[in-house]
């Protein structure tokens, strides 16, 4: 199901900008001018193209969001992997994806989408890398939203550490006092044994000296 | 204030999976020579044959339920799996041990691949001698809404564990 609305948006954005294409390669200025104007034009068509293509996968994404909750961890999987495979040179091949979880191989008609006239202009751009995601056109805010999760469940984590070491200290403490107090039933027992044994032997001495007293001498 | 000492609590088994309670019954877990305090650090190769449990109590007519999760799976910073069932034996008389009980779900021995996963046993009061249903899988198990359903109230004794993959470092880099 995916496949089929992504090969759609991309056949879409395919036949925009080989019209666009088209009209660059028939101006008859002067080469960097029209690169230039080329550049402006395909940047217009290119960010058109885009916005719908967004807004588009944007219904969609929320969409799956409910359904696919654990493995949409990235924010922005669709949009930012897409932008990547638009910016990618042609004879690039598509490493896999380092960090999501998202099943999506590249299309086929990506790699071939672009007509030759294009390719330089795809090629500046693209030399910062795909799935350079800090570089792509809407990195600004998903930069943020991504360093922010990492930041909290760090300090997630950290705080699972420091239980543990909390635990770990309770568990000493309570040792500790067990071995207090074992010393100190110790000591005490020793005690209330002495006393005992003071109390036994003056008990028997108070009876002799009774006697002693009682004798009809 | 006590509460927040309780090693359940620090360990945030209370209120991950638990509600907070009161120890009534005595729980006894050990593994091999090891008796499990919470939080004690177990490898996997430590842990792999079911411990030996006893309880206290004093009425051999009382039943009690034990149950073993996981709630960190697959791993503590993304668990959501949670729980995964490892054990369950119901009927257990008091002042006896799992043996006397009947097994439901038999022990499967923890083996975590991502971080430091929290085991805890659980020990619930039954009402009486009853049925138990053993759940179709081990994960996404809920010990509260099987206490619930079950009519179990709340524990009456618990004891956890931290078990991480044997080449673990301990949460600790050098």
């Amino acid at each position: 199901m995916l496949f089929c609305f992504f090969s759609q948006m991309l056949s879409s954005a395919k036949q925009k900008i080989n019209q666009s294409a088209f009209s660059i390669s028939s101006s008859s200025s002067s080469l960097s001018h029209s690169h230039s104007q080329a550049k402006n034009m395909t940047q217009v068509t290119m960010e058109e193209v885009w916005k719908e293509i967004n807004l588009a996968s944007l219904h969609q994404h929320r969409q799956l969001n409910i359904d696919h909750e654990p493995m949409l961890r990235n924010q922005n999987p669709y949009n930012s992997i897409f932008q990547d495979f638009l910016n990618m040179p042609l004879n690039q091949q598509q490493p896999p994806p380092s960090t999501s979880s998202f099943p999506l191989p590249p299309p086929a008609t990506v790699l071939t989408l672009n007509p030759h006239s294009i390719h330089t202009q795809f090629e500046e751009s693209a030399k910062f890398g795909c799935f350079g995601k800090k570089r792509s056109q809407d990195s600004d805010e998903s930069r943020g939203d991504r360093r922010h999760k990492r930041m909290i469940k760090n300090r997630e984590s950290a705080a699972r550490s420091r239980a543990r070491k909390q635990e770990c200290a309770y568990t000493n403490e309570l040792e500790l006092e067990i071995a207090h107090l074992q010393k100190e039933n110790a000591r005490l027992k020793k005690q209330e044994e002495q006393l005992k044994m003071a109390e036994a032997t003056q008990h028997q001495t108070k009876k002799t000296l009774q006697r002693s007293w009682t004798a009809p001498f | 204030m006590s509460h927040a000492r309780d090693p359940l609590v620090v360990g945030r088994v209370v209120p991950d999976v638990l509600e907070l309670f009161t120890r009534s019954i005595s729980l006894r877990v050990t593994y091999g020579q090891r008796e499990v305090t919470n939080g004690l650090d177990l490898r996997p190769s430590q842990v792999l044959n079911k411990p030996r449990v006893d309880i206290g109590g004093e009425d051999l007519r009382n039943f009690y339920t034990l149950v073993m999760v996981d709630p960190d799976v697959p791993s503590p910073s993304n668990p959501h799996l949670r729980e995964y069932l490892h054990w369950l034996v119901t009927d257990i008389p008091a002042t006896t041990g799992t043996n006397f009980g009947n097994e439901i779900v038999s022990y499967e021995s923890p083996r975590p691949t991502s971080g430091i996963h929290r085991i805890v046993l659980v020990l619930f009061r039954q009402l009486g001698r009853q049925t138990v249903y053993e759940p179709g899988w081990r994960q996404n198990f809920n010990t509260r809404e099987f206490a619930a359903i079950y009519n179990l109230g709340l524990p009456v004794a618990a004891v956890f564990f931290n078990c991480q993959r044997e080449s673990g470092c301990g949460g600790r880099r050098s």
